[in-house]
């Protein structure tokens, strides 16, 4: 490709060689703005651990190959076979055989009782964060002469929708499934009646010193530690977590990976007679919330944040699926996801598009066909720890998309208490994200929960999935039961680098 | 290191040579010594006294101790064969290098291989070079006491893993001497160190920092001077399996940086490191 360097040499400016240390200086770029994030976040959730999920996100990921069952199955199952992987599928079977021989010896009830009675120290962790982070901001504002002088800076920063809050309607806000960022950066300046002095009391009052409880130009400031209190830990909505049936693993489905500890790569994929692409690469903890989801035979399933489409192909793969409509709110997206799928299925235009496959443009928020879903699968839009860490583009991180990444809680909250809206009485949704923040995690999903309760009076199940996780412990590495509330993750762990990805599964009862 | 150095010294001494360690300085090399030298490596049995006397008194007169004279032998046997024309010759090189009497004897004691060099032009500006980086003679001796197979080293190689250290790792000479960072290929200490750094335990020193100003970081000795398995779970704290599979696959990203940039040099990803 031409390019203009290459034609024109451009004029050195550093005749000697960058030399000064301003200039030889790593200026900051967004991953690493990512990676100071997470090391003050995550380091304070997981402790000790998070070096190593740290050294893991940071090193390449590792890949599991999905077998395309419209191009020469057999044939890329043998190929894959001689390479030395090996099908998820036997790998389960073997688990199960181990597991039943094992509970004959001695029972093995004891591991669900420790899941259900756990005690959540990381509700006492983020505490300690948002107390933390709220201390940084208030250290920033004000300097620290400023206590010498005798005043004392304020416990907490309030900015202006806060303080009218609590002057104007101090109990009933509090009760509210959460405060609206949106909302309050909304809302009006307003003055403030306190610090008016009134000219017939004489200007003495001017002197009188009056300490300062809000800061100008900063009405639209949205503080770090706000992200945080997204958060919350009182239930009051009926919370119901039972275990999940057992998991049925699609028969047509097949797919391949490598041993814990090895890392040797796929081939890329090739064309098969059928003109479609023989496997799909993707990363080895997306197949998880697809096959913890079980679509049925005749089900109908909405795939609500669908692109790049990995998860959707799995559904497809696995021939149960009646009708799929995969929805996204950007066009790009889900052109990327059109690409794939004409990739992959075979026939694609007279057999699938349109017919057993409907692609829907819009905000998964919006979407409004309420109880007419057997199953969906939410893999909300999130911080995507590992993207975010790696490349420079499309990064939430970047100093301008501050207020979108400290309110991807609620939108988050926003598109899955609509899709349990979309669900059928009975029918079953996962939620996933590719993030180890436990606010994105087990806070939108009690968000989520709380707001479908008090709005809509839907009553849900948690489906605990520690059963299913328990079968896949040779393949993935799990975060240990107890640290989660409403669902499982995979953590990134070198010699099994997949994930992160969390995922909860719900079931809408009425 | 010196400390370390004169405590593996006398503990040398006492093991090998126990019953003289109490007189208080051997002149004359007696027939014991040389049976107990014969001991200690059977290969030195075929040589005839004459031969022994002969090269006892070559290196007596460079200086060297018969208890110097007698480890040097036992470590390199074939010593006592070469001529002493050829020995003195060594020995001049060596000082050439103007380490002072008292270090370069104890750095031949420590690895009496040293002295089989004969080409001077090629040690002198080894010597020469490794003093241009390092800044005195007597970094370069406690260089060559820590990594002697810098010898066997071509200048590119050296050049490539000094550089890695002062420029990327940012770390300063007395640190550098310590260590035998410099014995390490230079793909091993580039893993150690990226390794560290993706743990998040390995802080770069900024630029401008006061050289003195204490860090928290690892000494690069505990880096470097460690078998993988205790810089594992010693230093980063993690476990073997996890430092074997970052290994192969940072040694898998790395190619496959390398051949993006040879088929588009001039692309412009400015990437993390």
């Amino acid at each position: 490709m031409l390019k203009i360097r290459n034609i024109c040499m451009l004029q050195r400016r550093w005749k000697s060689g960058k030399r000064r240390w301003n200039v030889l200086q790593h200026k900051k770029n967004n991953c690493d703005r990512a990676l100071d994030s997470f090391d003050d976040f995550y380091g304070s959730v997981y402790g000790g651990r998070w070096k190593n999920m740290r050294a893991a996100l940071l090193t390449e990921h590792k890949y599991v190959a999905m077998v395309n069952n419209f191009g020469d199955t057999e044939q890329t199952c043998s190929m894959l076979e001689m390479d030395g992987a090996i099908n998820i599928k036997s790998l389960i079977q073997l688990a199960r055989e181990r597991q039943e021989s094992g509970e004959v010896g001695g029972g093995e009830g004891g591991e669900l009782n420790l899941a259900t009675r756990a005690h959540y120290d990381i509700d006492g962790k983020l505490d300690a964060l948002v107390r933390k982070q709220e201390e940084r901001e208030v250290a920033a504002i004000y300097p620290s002469s400023a206590s010498e002088d005798g005043h004392v800076p304020p416990q907490q920063l309030k900015y202006d929708k806060e303080t009218k809050k609590d002057e104007l309607e101090t109990e009933t806000e509090s009760t509210e499934f959460k405060q609206s960022l949106t909302r309050a950066l909304e809302e009006d300046v307003q003055l403030d009646e306190s610090r008016l002095v009134d000219p017939q009391f004489g200007t003495g009052g001017l002197y009188e010193y009056v300490p300062a409880n809000r800061i100008k130009g900063m009405e639209d400031w949205v503080a770090e530690s706000e992200h945080y209190k997204y958060y919350q830990t009182n239930v009051d909505f009926p919370l119901i977590i039972e275990p999940d049936a057992t998991l049925q693993y699609p028969e047509h489905l097949a797919i391949y990976t490598y041993e814990m500890g090895n890392c040797a790569d796929f081939k890329p994929p090739r064309q098969c007679l059928t003109g479609v692409l023989s496997h799909f690469l993707m990363d080895g903890a997306s197949v998880l919330p697809p096959l913890f989801l079980q679509v049925q035979p005749g089900e109908r399933v909405l795939d609500a944040c669908a692109a790049p489409g990995g998860k959707s192909l799995l559904m497809l793969q696995t021939l149960h699926l009646d009708q799929l409509v995969c929805n996204d709110v950007q066009e790009s997206r889900l052109n990327k996801l059109r690409h794939v799928m004409q990739e992959y299925l075979f026939d694609y235009k007279q057999r699938w598009a349109g017919k057993r496959l409907i692609f829907s443009h819009n905000d998964a928020r919006n979407l409004d066909e309420y109880g007419s879903y057997d199953k969906i699968l939410v893999d909300v839009p999130c911080t995507t720890d590992r993207h975010v860490l790696m490349h420079q583009d499309n990064n939430i991180f970047k100093p301008t998309r501050i207020k979108e990444r400290l309110r991807i809680p609620e939108l988050q909250a926003g598109i899955l208490a609509n899709c349990l809206r979309l669900l059928k009485p009975g029918g079953s949704l996962v939620y996933s994200t590719c993030s180890l923040s436990p606010v994105q995690n087990d806070g939108v999903v009690h968000m989520a929960l709380q707001k479908v309760f008090t709005d809509h009076g839907i009553t849900t199940r948690i489906k605990d999935l520690s059963q299913h996780t328990a079968l896949l412990g040779d393949i993935y590495r799990f975060e240990q039961p107890k640290g989660l509330k409403y669902g499982q993750m995979v953590l990134p762990y070198l010699p099994a680098n997949f994930g992160p990805m969390y995922f909860s599964k719900i079931m809408r009862d009425t | 290191m010196l400390r370390k150095l004169i405590f593996n010294h006398q503990r040398q001494q006492l093991k090998c040579l126990a019953t003289k360690a109490t007189l208080p300085k051997l002149v004359n090399l007696e027939p014991e010594h040389i049976e107990e030298a014969i001991k200690l490596e059977p290969a030195l049995s075929v040589y005839t006294p004459e031969l022994w006397r002969r090269a006892h008194e070559t290196f007596q007169n460079h200086g060297l101790e018969t208890v110097n004279f007698l480890r040097i032998v036992t470590a390199n046997p074939k010593l006592l064969q070469r001529a002493p024309q050829r020995i003195v010759n060594s020995l001049e090189i060596w000082r050439a290098c103007q380490f002072g009497e008292h270090l370069l004897h104890l750095l031949l004691t420590k690895y009496p291989e040293l002295l089989d060099v004969n080409d001077a032009h090629r040690l002198l500006s080894l010597i020469a070079y490794l003093k241009s980086r390092v800044s005195t003679n007597k970094n370069v001796w406690k260089l060559l006491m820590n990594s002697p197979d810098l010898l066997e080293q071509s200048e590119q190689t050296i050049e490539e893993k000094l550089n890695y250290l002062f420029e990327i790792m940012r770390i300063e000479v007395p640190e550098i001497v310590k260590s035998s960072a410099l014995s390490l290929p230079f793909e091993e200490l580039r893993c150690r160190h990226t390794f560290l750094l993706r743990l998040g335990l390995f802080k770069p020193r900024a630029l401008k920092a006061d050289p003195n100003e204490p860090t928290t970081n690892n000494r690069l000795y505990q880096l470097t001077d460690t078998s993988e398995k205790s810089f594992a779970t010693k230093i980063c704290h993690v476990t073997l399996p996890e430092y074997e599979a970052f290994k192969e696959l940072l040694a898998r990203e790395l190619e496959r940086k390398t051949r993006k940039r040879k088929e588009d040099p001039f692309s412009d990803d400015d990437e993390e490191d």
